[in-house]
């Protein structure tokens, strides 16, 4: 049976709103509920990661589908196929270059895209990405799940740049690409809170710093806060730092080649025309479309 | 050797590094992972690792062990005692302890220990049958990675091409500005290659293949898989129903998978390079299960080393170090295979 425009809008909105509510609810519910994650004990929290490393990847799974979406376009999938090369040709700078901390060219391209081009084609560049870098370069790892979701995010998010973009200028303003940098620095720190965050409860170490059983809201936020100062912030900066400056430094020109190429990929092939013209024998038009 | 082998392997392996945080078993398994890494190494025309595993091992257990006896005063047998500074805050810290150092070595190792068998995977499975793992309901998104993998070393090279080019032109790399007139060049041509392959799978019928195509039952299959986890999630979390919750669960990871089995069956391809299971890969299957069942199986308590609060030596079990060698067993495919192989020195 197929889908009829207000369904498939109507899926759309609980595929996302579930999936966000779940990955949400998996992220943080030590922030959460506190007192009832004491009730459950030691026992529970020696299932946690494992049982919320399987909602976190079921949630991926249920995503990719909404956004991979049933129409298969070419225009689409090349373009995505060659961004996705050149973003990962850019981690070998990373690698290349010892540039200190946690800098890394890979989010500029995906936060520009997903800006210039949509949550659906920002979502998968991010996600992507990370796949294939990790197969070119060797970094297939537990950690690797946790990157594409949250780099997922990073593109999937991005076009909420728009209104804001829409606020002190609109396109091609003076400040459209300072709103980009600001928020490329942003997602700089927030990656590494993110990243820190799925393993952080169930993980032990120095009693100030480490979540326990029991403890308030307020006191699991300051040991977060008090860790995430001491393992984190120093490799973030130069992250959200190296995406502000690529931002600002690359952010104009590049968006105007996006811009140029999302107009040429304007165009849609019309099977009917070409039957209809009588350039092709009837028939011949479906191995075309 | 069968990719799925080498899955199953990593899967066991991280399973029993998970399972121990015994300093000995660990290290065990560090040294039979970077062995394996080099035999790998050695026989294919495989990726070659940016670090080996050994030295890895060598810098991180170190760095690990000093950062937590540094953050860490948990312990009894003191190293340093504490010393307060009050006029230099920086200047202050509690008692080192032994304890503190020999945990921060464990987590060295056991961080250790996961590159070292992730490198042997990566560096043993080849990309293309990587890609094959890729379930069939996210066709597109296989096609996408497999237009990527192939246009990566082309990016490379026009990248390199550029960079000559504009050298010829006189452009030197002073800064970060100066990569602008390489990078804008290597993403308009990129994107020229796009609009040429889209032109060009379009003609050869891309578009007219069928892929997954999403129906009402899809789409029902797929949230009401998702509302069956929320609420098991609650029921296990929030209200502590753990039966419920865990069924629940169950229920919608099996009506997400069963989508996305339903899915896949809608896309057609052609494998070129068939896999077949051989005695080989029984062979390895059953040296890696022994491995595993050994270490699940005989004395948990050895396998639950804690420094603390008194730092002991850890407990050894021969028959379980020796069994260990299950997790070598790919090994013998490669000797069988040439006879010999060389380790690097």
């Amino acid at each position: 049976m197929d889908l009829n425009s207000r369904r498939r809008k109507l899926f759309s909105i609980l595929t996302y709103g579930l999936t966000s509510l779940i990955g949400l609810f998996a992220f943080l519910y030590p922030f959460l509920w506190p007192a009832m994650v004491a009730q459950d004990g030691m026992a529970h929290s020696a299932d946690a990661p494992l049982t919320l490393t399987v909602l976190v990847a079921l949630c991926f799974i249920a995503l990719l589908i909404e956004v991979q979406g049933d129409e298969v376009s070419t225009k689409f999938i090349a373009l995505l196929g060659i961004l996705v090369a050149i973003n990962s040709v850019l981690r070998f700078v990373e690698i290349a270059i010892p540039i200190p901390g946690g800098f890394s060219p890979l989010f500029f391209l995906i936060i520009l895209t997903g800006y210039v081009y949509g949550s659906r084609f920002g979502f998968l560049m991010g996600t992507l990405t990370l796949l294939v870098s990790a197969f070119i370069t060797g970094g297939i790892g537990p950690w690797m799940p946790y990157q594409m979701f949250t780099a997922g995010w990073v593109g999937l998010l991005a076009p909420l740049c728009r209104p804001l973009v829409k606020i002190v200028g609109g396109e091609d303003s003076r400040f459209e690409v300072s709103v980009l940098a600001f928020v490329g620095a942003v997602w700089g720190l927030l990656y590494g809170v993110i990243m820190n965050v799925w393993f952080w409860p169930f993980a032990t170490g120095p009693a100030d710093q480490y979540w326990e059983l029991g403890i308030t809201i307020r006191e699991t936020l300051r040991r977060y806060a008090l860790f995430y100062s001491v393992t984190s912030l120093t490799w973030d900066i130069s992250r959200a730092f190296g995406n502000a400056a690529l931002l600002f430094l690359f952010g104009a020109p590049t968006l105007r080649v996006l811009r140029r190429f999302k107009r040429r990929f304007a165009f849609t092939h019309d099977s009917t025309a070409i039957e209809t013209s009588g350039i092709l024998e009837p028939g011949l038009h479906r191995c075309i479309r | 050797m069968h990719p799925v082998t080498w899955v199953i392997w990593l899967a066991a392996v991280v399973i029993a590094i998970s399972i121990t945080h015994n300093p000995l078993y660990l290290v065990v398994l560090v040294l039979l992972g970077a062995l394996l890494s080099q035999g790998v190494q050695s026989q294919e025309k495989a990726l070659q690792v940016p670090i080996s595993p050994l030295r890895f091992t060598l810098f991180l257990v170190p760095v690990t062990a000093v950062f937590n006896t540094i953050t860490s005063n948990w312990g009894t047998t003191i190293l340093l005692p504490e010393i307060q500074a009050p006029w230099f805050p920086a200047l202050s810290y509690g008692p080192l302890t032994v304890e503190a150092l020999v945990y921060g070595a464990i987590n060295g190792l056991v961080l250790s220990a996961l590159f070292t068998v992730f490198t042997v995977f990566n560096v043993a499975v080849p990309v293309r049958d990587l890609i094959r793992f890729i379930p069939r309901a996210f066709y597109p998104v296989a096609v996408v990675v497999s237009i990527a993998l192939t246009f990566a070393p082309v990016t490379l090279r026009q990248l390199r091409q550029i960079r000559e080019a504009q050298a010829v032109r006189g452009h030197r790399m002073r800064g970060i500005r100066d990569w602008l007139p390489l990078f804008i060049p290597l993403l308009t041509g990129g994107l020229e290659r796009a609009f040429q392959l889209a032109e060009s799978m379009t003609a050869r019928g891309f578009s007219a293949s069928s892929g997954p195509r999403q129906t009402l039952y899809t789409r029902l299959g797929l949230t009401t898989g998702l509302v069956a986890l929320l609420v098991g999630l609650l029921l296990d979390k929030v209200w502590n129903i753990t039966l419920w919750g865990r069924l629940g669960m169950a229920l919608g990871a099996g009506l997400i998978l069963t989508t996305v089995w339903s899915l896949g069956k809608y896309a057609t391809y052609t494998v070129y390079r068939q896999h077949h299971w051989s005695f080989k890969d029984s062979l390895v299957l059953s040296g890696i299960l022994f491995a595993l069942g050994t270490l699940w199986i005989l004395e948990p308590e050895i396998r639950a080393y804690t420094p603390y609060p008194t730092v002991t030596l850890p407990a050894f079990n021969p028959l379980v170090g020796s069994a260990l060698l299950g997790f070598l067993s790919p090994l013998l495919v490669y000797i069988k295979k040439n006879k010999t192989f060389d380790v690097k020195t």
